[in-house]
């Protein structure tokens, strides 16, 4: 890499907060670094500064409880996510989702807040996190703001993050321990690979999500369905919320036809 | 920046570029370069080193994250010129062409049987999954995997001829 930038590491939350204000546009934050360092390679993001967050203390948490849920900090690795228990026990989802995303030395660095920060359209967390009713929690020195993750995407790398703000978690709901459903990721090839769609679908008490990636500017939700909706008005539902492109990968015909398979699929498999 | 970074049980300080990565700073300041660049971007694992025990791409990492960290590279896989277990079954089991990922797969297994001494060739191929191989086809490199985790049996090398 040959493009030169500046490094802090800071090791307080505050200290960090106020760098975000000092350098606002000029700074870029690296937690895994997977798709930061990528992007600084190919050209596609010039920083002056960059910030490593995984100095500060706080924001390595991985926690659940009864009142907060499941509280995953900015610098826990999809691995570390992987290994914790109740997330095995009670999360099943996000193990699907996270599994599925690039190899094993990938997921030692990958983070699983920094999967959502980069808002690719075809984050692998997003369609289990959406479903499951994740929220992110913003911080900067203004304060602090929360907002539901189906809200957090504006459009491809786009988000409601300002240049001052950082997320400082992203939480699932205790209540999100009852849903059961599955995450299936469409590749070209059996190993690591981005994918051509992903698609979440959940059934919490009757009440019906589905999740998808990698088919709109955006990873998508669809709520208000429930169990009982016959299987064509879910996937009609699916149809609906999607814009996919053609691109290197696949076509558009074969994205709507493939989420079309695995909505109907996954929505049989919990309903 | 000065950094502090022990490789392969060496301990080195020294003022390092910010914008350098591990790889980099391995191969061009410490002349390690059994760690190979294949795409700098993640794709294929040939960079793969153990950064405090776990296995990364030592293109994804600035040099200066590894400040004060332990790192192991290929280099650190023989003692004393005595090739390791893994490497020993990469030779018996010809999992070995043009060797340019050769480094790469081999961190990739260690990291694979610290965890599971015993995987099945699902688990393998999913160990492995972060490293390309463009000579093999990564039959040897399986058998080589089996062979290390005391598996390798007429039957399982059979069995892979249809994997």
């Amino acid at each position: 890499m040959n493009e030169i930038f500046r490094y802090r590491a800071p090791t307080s939350r505050a200290e960090l907060l106020s760098l975000l204000v000092a350098h606002g546009e000029g700074a870029k934050v690296l937690a895994g670094g997977t798709d930061l360092l990528v992007d600084i390679r190919n050209g596609l993001v010039r920083p002056e500064l960059v910030i490593n967050l995984k100095k500060v203390e706080e924001f390595a948490g991985l926690s659940w409880s009864q009142s907060d849920g499941l509280v995953i900090g900015p610098t826990v690795t999809v691995n570390q996510l992987l290994a914790h228990a109740k997330v095995q026990s009670s999360y099943p989802l996000l193990v699907d989702c996270a599994l599925t995303i690039a190899s094993h030395q990938l997921r030692n660095r990958a983070t699983v807040v920094g999967n959502i920060a980069h808002a690719s359209p075809g984050a692998d967390m997003a369609p289990g996190l959406l479903c499951l009713g994740a929220r992110v929690v913003i911080a900067s020195q203004r304060g602090q703001r929360e907002l539901p993750l189906k809200d957090f995407f504006t459009g491809v790398k786009r988000t409601v993050l300002a240049p001052d703000e950082i997320i400082e978690a992203i939480t699932v709901p205790t209540a999100a321990v009852a849903a059961r459903g599955s995450y299936s990721k469409l590749k070209r090839i059996d190993g690591h690979d981005l994918a051509l769609v992903g698609v979440a679908v959940t059934n919490n008490d009757g009440a019906v999500s589905v999740g998808i990636s990698s088919a709109a500017p955006t990873p998508v939700l669809i709520e208000g369905l429930t169990d009982e909706d016959p299987a064509d008005s879910v996937v009609a539902a699916a149809q609906r919320a999607i814009h996919p492109i053609s691109d290197l990968r696949c076509s558009k015909d074969y994205r709507e036809y493939m989420v079309e398979v695995y909505v109907r699929r996954l929505f049989e498999e919990v309903r | 920046m000065w950094m502090s970074v022990e490789v392969n049980g060496h301990l080195y300080e020294r003022e390092v570029a910010e914008h350098w990565t591990l790889l980099r700073f391995l191969r061009e300041d410490l002349e390690l370069t059994g760690t190979k660049d294949g795409c700098s971007a993640g794709e294929c694992g040939a960079c793969t080193v153990m950064l405090n025990g776990e296995a990364v791409n030592a293109c994804m990492v600035l040099a200066v994250e590894a400040d004060g960290a332990s790192v192991e590279t290929i280099e650190a896989e023989a003692v004393d010129g005595e090739l390791s277990a893994i490497q020993e079954a990469f030779a018996r089991n010809f999992a070995v062409q043009c060797g340019y990922c050769t480094a790469g797969m081999v961190m990739s297994v260690r990291e694979l049987l610290r965890h599971n001494p015993k995987p099945t060739v699902a688990q393998i191929k999913d160990g492995i999954e972060g490293n390309l191989c463009r000579c093999t086809g990564y039959q040897q490199i399986i058998e080589a995997v089996l062979d290390a985790s005391g598996q390798l049996t007429a039957e399982t090398k059979g069995e892979l001829r249809y994997v």
